[in-house]
């Protein structure tokens, strides 16, 4: 691909088009199998980031199931494993004893989905997994359990598919790196 | 429950969504060429899908940002007034705003918004919606770009729900009259 126009700041293709279609049918596939017509999944998407994943992932799923959104916004630098993350916009739906499926685009130290989970399940749903589509195992901070998981990806600063630098580049259809130089 | 048999009939198809979807996508990124600062505004949760595959085929540099809103009720159905849950992340003034919808129908709630993100001074509002129900229309407001002309049918849908369900079925189809009354 000739990196012009709005794909000049990306230094290459980490995963493709279609590595990411490929895969997020799999999750699909795996969702719709273990979630079989219980009638009371509430699909729960962080905004902004996963919305790209969100309406992929969702059209493919054969389990009847609702969507909701969430936004978050930290308190600054969270560095602590217990720093709380201000809920920008909460859930409409009340999730209690239903099954609930996080749908985040990236987890890198962990603490966000940690906080994210601890408050959620304060509320009792019936089950509360994860799906994630990048996870960045060198900079975890925190144990968080993943249950469903596109691709492991390497300490890289990447945006596309919902990722974002400086709210640019979320819309690219791949994961890209970005270039150093854009960031530093 | 297998939610493609409450359909009735597919409207419109997804091969036939994505295909008018990528000439929007090309419509825009020409009338947009040299803007900057284009922001492309979704009103959740009906045009999440709508938003997701337009807004990749772009081919101009945009940044996306989302309103949650909630209406007041019947009293205030007629006037369009609407609830912000979430306003937008970003100022809007002197940028470039395109609403994207999923469906404009009586036009109320869209009329609202827009007077709203106007007082904001935005350097340019246009309106995006993948459907129009013209049939329902009972404010004149402007819509730029539409992906499809619908007749007054129930649709549900790539995004469009009754009820919560269908929002992930990948056409534009017609409920059953059963499922709604």
């Amino acid at each position: 691909m000739g990196m012009i126009g709005i794909h000049s700041d990306i230094e290459r293709v980490l995963i493709s088009e279609t590595e990411i279609q490929s895969n997020v049918s799999k999750l699909a596939d795996r969702i719709s199998a273990d979630y079989t017509d219980n009638g009371q999944l509430v699909v729960v998407g962080i905004l902004k980031g996963s919305f790209i994943f969100m309406a992929d992932l969702t059209r493919r799923l054969s389990v009847p199931h609702q969507v909701a959104f969430m936004a978050l916004s930290s308190y600054g630098q969270t560095t602590t494993a217990t720093g709380a993350v201000r809920i920008i916009m909460d859930l409409r739906v009340s999730i209690e004893d239903r099954h609930v499926l996080v749908i985040e685009d990236i987890v890198d130290s962990g603490y966000t989905l940690h906080y994210l989970l601890d408050v959620l399940r304060t509320r009792r749903p019936a089950s509360l997994k994860t799906c994630v589509l990048l996870s960045k195992p060198e900079r975890r901070k925190v144990d968080v359990p993943i249950d469903y998981l596109g691709f492991e990806i390497p300490d890289v600063w990447v945006v596309g598919y919902g990722l974002d630098y400086a709210e640019l580049h979320r819309t690219l259809p791949y994961i890209g790196a970005l270039k150093p130089e854009v960031y530093k | 429950m297998i939610l493609k048999e409450h359909v009735d009939h597919v409207l419109i198809d997804e091969q036939e969504l994505l295909a008018r979807i990528a000439e929007l996508a090309a419509e825009v990124s020409h009338d947009y060429a040299g803007v900057d600062n284009l922001l492309l505004v979704c009103v959740l949760k009906g045009a999440i899908m709508f938003l997701s595959d337009f807004s990749r085929q772009l081919d101009i540099p945009h940044a996306i940002d989302f309103m949650a809103i909630s209406s007041y009720g019947a009293s205030t159905k007629s006037s369009g007034v609407v609830r912000i849950l979430m306003d937008l992340k970003a100022n809007i003034l002197d940028r470039h705003v395109l609403i994207v919808e999923d469906i404009v129908d009586s036009g109320r709630t869209l009329d609202y918004i827009l007077r709203n993100l106007g007082t904001r001074g935005p350097a340019s509002l246009k309106v995006c919606t993948l459907l129009d129900k013209k049939e329902q229309r009972v404010l004149p407001v402007p819509v730029d770009y539409v992906g499809f002309e619908i007749p007054d049918e129930f649709v549900i849908g790539y995004g469009l729900d009754f009820d919560e369900l269908y929002r992930n079925l990948p056409f534009i189809g017609v409920l059953k009259p059963e499922f709604y009354e």
